[in-house]
């Protein structure tokens, strides 16, 4: 088994030995799976966080200093934040479920979960094989300037992608209008 | 051996006494077993520097603000009160550790854990000296900031598990401060960034180089749009680390501590020590971005060693910081926040744009000039006319009065 | 030259100049007001008070104004006072406290026990280091070392004292001169009464004539 995963997870560049990737992806599906099972929404929203530092962490174990960083900075520092104040600011927090995962034993809910563990699985197995099955991903070979990602980056952010780019700032404009826009008080006149 | 390969000779001289340990024993040590001692050496040396770095500090800020408010700072422990931070040590660590029984156990634990550990994982990219970089990223900056964000999620845990409305309070200002110090500050280490070509801090040294017009260090602080980034960084510095006067999350008159009410003892000495290291790391940056890191100002003061040269400049700055502390009231919520969105931000895009002129205009006098204009005229409109809008208050509702 | 800012630079220089400056200042001592506590007592004002104390005139055992009349001890609002009677040779109740206590961790320092002593022997002393490692038993002192001379309270509160002093020796001569006044009394009334006494001896003489004479 380990032979076959072996086989179809080794990618040309793939340097990095295997506990590298395996720790701070395991810690990644436990904290995605605390998320989803706990009852306390604000307990699920910090393993959620702890899933973002775990994914950004794979970043750059395997080699995308500045993606895992940016996913550190953006997904952490902001959408992190954004989804606890969310979930504060609702009156959900305030309903404390009891936390005892023993329930009683349902059939229905036993059915439920195998259906569920099964859609979770097809959907799982498509990724993995659209992933490393796909010539794509196959042919690619590292970027020959691995010293100096950030920059190369950068010179494509402003030269292939600018119109994306451009597209994004008009977005952000937007939408930090529209936060201000909602959050200003009527004048009562 | 000179007083500049110190540090290195050291390591080098326990890497050695290790191996011939080895041999003697008869062992062949293998590389990763040196490399691994190696970085444990590192990380307690640069861990006990600051560790002790702190436990002075904290006196030292407590005897200058004294003595700039005509008193006395500590002067019973020890000589000159120097022992301070050992009865200050002891005194947390005996204190009982309450947690309030509708605390939220295990939350309330983890934060000062999630608050120290990016503290203490900041100084590992700082460069101490000429080779004397423990960690050496080529995008250290942004290494910087994304531990940045990990303190803030801390404060939120600190804050909500404590089942305190005060706590609750302190850390929702807490994060909002810092969220929104955290742009001009990022901002302003960019220009810095920009200006050098790269984003690893040996770099950006390296970029401060030498010396112009005969009489004036490379240093970024020492151009326009750098003295204006620098200034910005440090009031975002300020604001980061929750120093006055931007300590209203933590100011006993307003919110008991805020986010900090329902620790005592030693996780309150965590929060604390987490606070002032992460002050010293961003210190530290501001010296390697702006203050030149370890470079002498001059070629003739080269003799004093780099690494003696990052640590006076850091002192001087964190001097300033107490400095600051004894000067300045505290700031209102609402004027930190408006300070920040309608003052620093513009200031940083302007900087930004008179980094650009002054580096196409090809960096001699006239680009010095040029951005001088830049930055000074939109500073000079901005604070002259950002804050004098007239609050008009009409339908005053005065609820216990006739 | 007034830019946004200046006035914060001006005002780091004042402390900057404050800061450096006590190092320098030949006035040191005067301009850092800390006062530095056990080598330098606070200067307490002259009715400063902590805990009451027993006055004694020259002798602590036979000078002891006190006289156990117990008035404090009943007006006492926590009632930290304790007071026995002292009983003499013959078992007989005596005008001296045996035992007088005051727990001095319930003692709130409201000085009512002061002001209706009819004896003028209890008084406020102004110790404050009092404090113990024991939470109870060292707290409440007892007669020995509540009683202290009059001279010892001239020393602490020499106004209060003056007063005191004054009010003794004018009820003493007031007590004299009424003493004197009911001597005089007394003397010219047993004059009175032996004169009259004398007037009626005289005037019984004369009633009746000696008879001795007529008998011959």
């Amino acid at each position: 088994m380990h032979d076959l995963i072996q086989k179809l997870t080794a990618l040309p560049w793939d340097q990095s030995p295997q506990w590298l990737f395996l720790i701070p992806a395991g810690l990644m599906l436990l904290a995605a799976a605390a998320a989803v099972a706990l009852r306390n929404l604000i307990h699920s929203a910090l393993c959620l966080t702890l899933s973002f530092i775990a994914l950004g962490v794979l970043f750059i174990a395997l080699g995308a200093e500045f993606v895992g960083f940016v996913q550190l900075l953006v997904y952490v520092g902001a959408v992190a934040m954004l989804i606890i104040f969310a979930i504060l600011l609702t009156p959900a927090s305030e309903v404390s479920a009891s936390n005892n995962p023993f329930r009683s034993f349902k059939l229905s809910r036993a059915v439920n979960a195998v259906a569920g563990g099964a859609v979770v699985a097809l959907v799982l197995a498509g990724l993995f094989t659209a992933i490393f099955f796909s010539p794509r991903v196959r042919a690619a070979v590292p970027s020959p300037n691995a010293a100096a990602p950030v920059a190369l980056i950068g010179e494509n952010l402003l030269t292939h992608t600018l119109l994306p780019l451009q597209g994004t700032a008009i977005l952000l404009t937007a939408a930090l209008i529209g936060a201000a826009l909602l959050a200003k008080e009527e004048k009562e006149s | 051996m000179n007083l500049e390969n110190l540090p290195l000779a050291i390591l080098k001289a326990i890497l050695d006494a290790f191996t011939w340990c080895g041999a003697k024993a008869g062992i062949v040590v293998p590389p990763w077993a040196l490399t691994l001692v190696s970085i444990l050496i590192v990380i307690v040396a640069i861990l006990s520097v600051f560790l002790v770095m702190f436990a002075l500090m904290s006196v030292l800020e407590r005897k200058i603000l004294g003595r700039m408010q005509n008193r006395y700072g500590p002067n019973r422990v020890g000589p000159w009160g120097l022992f301070q931070p050992v009865a200050d040590g002891i005194k947390m660590l005996t204190k009982e550790d309450l947690v309030p029984r509708s605390a939220d156990q295990i939350v309330h634990f983890l934060a000062p854990i999630a608050m120290v550990i990016p503290a203490l994982m900041l100084p590992a990219i700082l460069p101490y000296g000429r080779g004397m970089v423990p960690v050496e990223l080529a995008s250290g900056i942004l290494y910087f900031f994304a531990l940045g964000a990990g303190t803030e999620v801390a404060v939120f845990m600190a804050g909500w598990s404590s089942n305190n409305k005060y706590s609750i309070l302190g850390a929702m200002r807490a994060i909002a401060q810092m969220i929104s110090y955290e742009l001009p500050l990022v901002m302003s280490a960019v220009i810095a960034a920009l200006v050098a070509g790269t984003l690893s801090p040996n770099g950006i040294v390296m970029a401060q180089a030498g010396v112009s017009f005969g009489v004036v260090p490379n240093w970024f602080v020492f151009t326009p749009w750098g003295f204006a980034a620098c200034i910005l960084f440090y009031i975002g510095a300020l604001a980061e680390s929750n120093r006055s006067p931007f300590d209203l999350p933590e100011g006993e008159s307003e919110l008991v501590a805020g986010h900090l009410t329902e620790y005592s003892g030693f996780k309150y000495a965590i929060f604390f020590m987490a606070e002032y290291i992460g002050m010293f790391a961003i210190n530290g940056l501001l010296v390697t971005l702006f203050l030149g890191g370890y470079q002498a100002p001059f070629p003739f003061l080269e003799w004093i060693p780099s690494w003696c040269w990052f640590f006076a400049k850091l002192a001087f700055v964190a001097f300033s910081m107490v400095w600051v502390r004894a000067t300045m009231p505290r700031f209102r919520i609402d004027q930190m926040m408006q300070f920040a969105w309608k003052f620093m931000l513009p200031m940083s895009f302007v900087a930004l744009i008179a980094a650009a002129a002054w580096h196409y205009a090809g960096r001699g006098l006239a680009a010095w000039g040029i951005s001088f204009l830049i930055v000074a005229v939109p500073y000079l409109l901005l604070g002259r006319f950002c804050f004098t809008r007239r609050h008009t208050v009409d339908n005053r509702r005065y609820l216990f009065s006739e | 030259m007034n830019f946004p800012g200046s006035g914060l630079i001006k005002g780091m220089w004042v402390t900057l100049v404050n800061g450096v400056g006590s190092f320098f200042d030949p006035q040191r001592s005067k301009r850092l007001i800390t006062e530095q506590y056990p080598e330098e007592r606070p200067k307490l004002a002259e009715a400063s008070r902590s805990f009451p104390f027993l006055i004694f005139d020259n002798d602590p055992e036979a000078g002891i104004r006190c006289t156990s009349c117990k008035i404090c001890e009943k007006e006492c609002p926590p009632q930290c006072i304790f007071i026995e009677q002292d009983k003499d040779a013959n078992g007989k109740l005596f005008r001296r406290p045996k035992v007088f206590n005051i727990d001095i961790s319930v003692c709130m320092s409201c000085q009512i026990c002061v002001e209706v002593c009819p004896f003028e022997s209890i008084r406020m002393d102004n110790i404050y280091e009092m404090s113990s490692y024991d939470r109870f038993g060292s707290l409440v002192v007892t007669k020995a070392q509540l009683l202290k001379s009059n001279e010892y309270y001239h020393g602490i509160h020499p106004t209060e004292a003056a007063t005191t002093d004054a009010r003794i020796e004018a009820a003493r001569i007031k007590k004299a001169a009424a003493a004197k006044v009911t001597a005089e009394k007394a003397a010219a009334a047993k004059a009175a009464a032996a004169a009259k006494a004398a007037e009626e001896k005289a005037v019984s003489e004369k009633a009746e004539p000696p008879q001795p004479e007529q008998t011959a």
